[in-house]
C-alpha cells in the first residue's frame, strides 16, 4: 500500500527525506497517512483524543526512526505496525489506570426490534463501536485492518508480526463474534441491510 | 466445497483475499445450498454493517498541533547530533604516550641485558568500561543476566560535568546554544540563560545568526508555554538582520501570542524591518493592529506610531 499519487514521491522517498532531515518530507508523509492512522486509533480504542495523541506518537516515532526502516516491509505497514504497538501500550497504561470496561458502559441490547425502527444512524454507529470494543485486542486489530483499510492478509501479518494462517484465524473468529452478537440482538442488522 | 468450509471462504470473498477458481467453487455450492445462501448472507450483513461506524477525520486544529509537533521534532532531531568534543581524549593521548615510553624502556632494558620485573595481575584485567570521571553520576542503571561465558551486562547514562569553550558564533558553540534553546534546557531558567548569552552576543554585531539558532529561537518564540521565554526569545530574534524566517515568525506572534509584552516586541521588530524594506504583509499586519479595538492600548499605539513613521 502506498498513497502515493502519479508524479508524487514515494513513500520510501518520503522516508529518505526526513532521515536527511527535511522537514516537508514529515509533513507530506503526516498528510498521507495522518487520516488513515488517526481512523485506525480511533477504532482500536474507541476514544478521540487518547487516537490523536497516538497518531502524533506514530509521527515522532518515524523521526526518530527513519534511519531504523529496513526496506523489507511496505511503509504503510511499518506505520501501522508502529501505531498498533502504540495502541497497545496506551490500553495497557489505560488498563493500569482504569478497571471500567468499554462493555460496561454501553446500553442494553434492542432485541426483536428493528433498527431503522428504533435506533437512528447515531446510535447504529455506537453500536458497532460497541461490537468492535467488544471483540478482543487481537480480532480487532486484524478485523480492523482488513474490513476498514483494505490491507490483504499478507500485509495485516507484517504489520501485526504474525503468520498469515493467524490473520486468517482472528479475522474469523472477529466475524462469527460478531454474527452472534448481532443476532442476539445487539442491534438488528439484517433490517439495515 | 463442503458446507463447513463456507465460513471461511466467505470471510476471504469479502476481505478481497479469495481466487477466482476460490468464488467459483463458493458460487456453484451456494447455487445448490439453501443453509449456505442464508449463512453468506448472514456474514455479509455483518460485513457490511461495520461500515456504519463513524469515520474519525483529521481536524485542522489537529492538523495544525501535528505539524507544529513534527516541525519541533525535526528541529530537535537536527541538533541533536551535538557532541562535546570528549574531555577524555587529551588523557587517552597521555595514556598512550605513558605507554609507549613503557615499551621502550622494556626495549631498551632487554637490550641492555636485564630483565624487566613481570607485570602485575592487574595488567592483564579487561574491562570495557568507558573512563568514568571522579564524580560523575550513574543513571538509569540496569544489568543483563551472564551469557554463556558467565559475563554481565551494566547498562547506564553517564553524566558528568563539560566545560566547552568557545565563541557563540564558533559553530560549534552555536550548535550547543541551539541545542539548550531547542531540546536540552531542563527548566525556563536554563533556556532563557541559553537565550542571552546568544542574545548578548550578537546584540551589538550585524552579522547574521546561525540557521540553527535562528530556527531554535523561532521555534521558542512560536511554541514555548512561558511567556518570559517566548519574550526572551523575540528580544534575541529582533537583535538578528531580519530574514523571511524571521519575519514570519514575527507576523505569527503578532497576530496570535496571548503575551502583550511578546507581541509588542514583534511590532518593533517588525516596523524597523519595514522602515528599511516595506514589506506588504507587515504593513497589513501593523495596520491591523492599530485599528484593533480588543488590542493592548501600547501595541496598539507601537503599531500606530511605526506606520506614522512610515507615513502610511
Amino acid at each position: 500500500m502506498n498513497s502515493a499519487g502519479v508524479g508524487e514521491p514515494t513513500d520510501r522517498a518520503l522516508l529518505e527525506r526526513i532521515r536527511r532531515g527535511d522537514t516537508s518530507g514529515a509533513g507530506e508523509l503526516f498528510e498521507r497517512y495522518a487520516a488513515a492512522l488517526l481512523r485506525f486509533a480511533d477504532r482500536l480504542l474507541s476514544d478521540r483524543s487518547t487516537a490523536e495523541e497516538v497518531t502524533q506518537e506514530v509521527f515522532v516515532k518515524v523521526i526518530s526512526r527513519a534511519h531504523q526502516y529496513d526496506g523489507r516491509a511496505e511503509v504503510s505497514s511499518w506505520l501501522f505496525a508502529i501505531a498498533a504497538n502504540a495502541c497497545r501500550d496506551r490500553r495497557r497504561r489505560d488498563r493500569r489506570a482504569t478497571i471500567v470496561p468499554l462493555e460496561a458502559v454501553s446500553e442494553p441490547a434492542q432485541k426483536g426490534e428493528g433498527i431503522e425502527s428504533v435506533l437512528g444512524e447515531r446510535e447504529r454507529r455506537a453500536a458497532v463501536r460497541r461490537a468492535l470494543s467488544a471483540l478482543s485486542e487481537e480480532q480487532r486489530e486484524a478485523l480492523v485492518l482488513a474490513r476498514y483499510h483494505g490491507l490483504p492478509y499478507a500485509e495485516i501479518a507484517e504489520v501485526l508480526g504474525i503468520s498469515v494462517g493467524a490473520v486468517k484465524t482472528r479475522i474469523f473468529r472477529a466475524v462469527e463474534a460478531l454474527k452472534s452478537r448481532f443476532s442476539e440482538g445487539e442491534a438488528s442488522w439484517n433490517a439495515a441491510n | 466445497m463442503e458446507c463447513r468450509e463456507l465460513t471461511p471462504r466467505a470471510i476471504d470473498e469479502l476481505a478481497g483475499e479469495a481466487d477466482e477458481p476460490s468464488r467459483r467453487e463458493l458460487a456453484r455450492h451456494l447455487e445448490n445450498c439453501a443453509t449456505c445462501r442464508a449463512e453468506r448472507a448472514r456474514l455479509e450483513a455483518v460485513w457490511a454493517s461495520l461500515a456504519e461506524d463513524s469515520e474519525a477525520a483529521v481536524t485542522p486544529e489537529f492538523r495544525r498541533r501535528s505539524l507544529e509537533l513534527i516541525e519541533d521534532e525535526m528541529i530537535r532531531r537536527r541538533v541533536e547530533a551535538f557532541r562535546p568534543r570528549p574531555r577524555w581524549l587529551p588523557a587517552l593521548a597521555y595514556a598512550a604516550g605513558l605507554a609507549l615510553a613503557a615499551l621502550a624502556g622494556v626495549w631498551a632494558a632487554r637490550h641492555a641485558g636485564t630483565r624487566p620485573a613481570p607485570a602485575g595481575g592487574a595488567a592483564l584485567a579487561k574491562t570495557a568500561a568507558p573512563p568514568i570521571e571522579a564524580g560523575a553520576r550513574l543513571a538509569n542503571v540496569s544489568y543483563t543476566p551472564p551469557d554463556a561465558e558467565g559475563r554481565i551486562g551494566v547498562s547506564f547514562d553517564l553524566e558528568s560535568r563539560r566545560t566547552v569553550v568557545a565563541r557563540p558564533d564558533d559553530p560549534e558553540m552555536a550548535r550547543l546554544l541551539a541545542f539548550l534553546v531547542s531540546r536540552s534546557a531542563q527548566t525556563s531558567g536554563e533556556k532563557s540563560q541559553a537565550i542571552e548569552q546568544v542574545s548578548s552576543h550578537y546584540a551589538s554585531r550585524s552579522v547574521p545568526a546561525s540557521p540553527e539558532i535562528v530556527r531554535a529561537l523561532t521555534a521558542t518564540l512560536k511554541r514555548d508555554p512561558n511567556p518570559g521565554v517566548r519574550k526572551k526569545a523575540a528580544d534575541a530574534l529582533a537583535a538578528f538582520p531580519i530574514t523571511p524566517e524571521i519575519r514570519v515568525a514575527f507576523l505569527e506572534a503578532l497576530g496570535g501570542d496571548r503575551n502583550p509584552a511578546v507581541r509588542l516586541v514583534a511590532v518593533e521588530a517588525l516596523a524597523a524591518s519595514a522602515k528599511q524594506s516595506p514589506d506588504e504583509r507587515t504593513i497589513e499586519s501593523l495596520r491591523e493592529k492599530a485599528f484593533d479595538p480588543a488590542e493592548n492600548g501600547f501595541v496598539r499605539a507601537r503599531a500606530a506610531s511605526a506606520l506614522k513613521a512610515m507615513e502610511f
